[in-house]
């Protein structure tokens, strides 16, 4: 699946660690669902969604 | 801070249990030359299978307290470990047949061992191994 997280979280001045922390997932989990290595389970994406404020389906998304 | 946090309690309890076994070993094949065969040297002998459980106690914990991407990747590795194993295993099983020397199960895990370790570090690099 495609995301816009890494854009959402750069708009927020955040780091990778930073999500992470606020996930309380690691860096590299972070680091893999930027670059669309790992696709979240559904509670994971749903946390994103939250600490976002944006529905899940404005984050995560398929490719057209 | 959750993952370190994670590794660090991993590292204690990992570290310790190993150095259990350690000691354990050690006594087990010091004594086990001052005992008759029988019993009660058999268990001596098996003892460090004791802290070894506490080594694999500490490796769920670990896989419990990790984030699902990083306990995905951990068991994609032990999966990848214990079919390239078994896989080796039924080989030189066939090959003993054909008058190959027979190895001990030391070897079999050996091969585990090393092949979990490749392939945790080889995922670092290309997870998604396939898609």
């Amino acid at each position: 699946m495609k995301n816009v997280m890494r854009q959402l979280r750069t708009d927020r001045g955040w780091s990778q660690g930073d999500l992470a922390d606020q996930l309380e997932v690691s860096r590299q989990t972070v680091n893999a669902i930027e670059t669309e290595r790992y696709d979240p389970s559904l509670p994971l994406a749903f946390a994103i969604a939250r600490l976002f404020g944006k529905p899940i389906e404005k984050i995560f998304f398929t490719e057209k | 801070m959750r993952e370190r946090e994670a590794t660090r309690k991993y590292l204690m309890e990992f570290g310790g249990a190993m150095a259990l076994y350690l000691v354990v070993l050690f006594c087990s094949l010091r004594g086990a030359t001052h005992v008759d065969e029988g019993l009660g040297r058999t268990l001596l002998l098996l003892s460090p299978m004791i802290p070894i459980a506490l080594v694999i106690w500490a490796y769920v914990r670990q896989l419990r307290r990790v984030d699902e991407f990083v306990r995905l990747r951990n068991l994609q590795a032990v999966a990848l470990a214990g079919g390239i194993t078994a896989g080796f295993a039924l080989t030189w099983g066939f090959l003993e047949n054909a008058g190959y020397p027979r190895l001990g199960m030391f070897t079999v895990w050996s091969v585990f061992a090393a092949v979990w370790a490749i392939s945790s570090v080889v995922q670092g690099y290309c997870w998604p191994l396939r898609r």
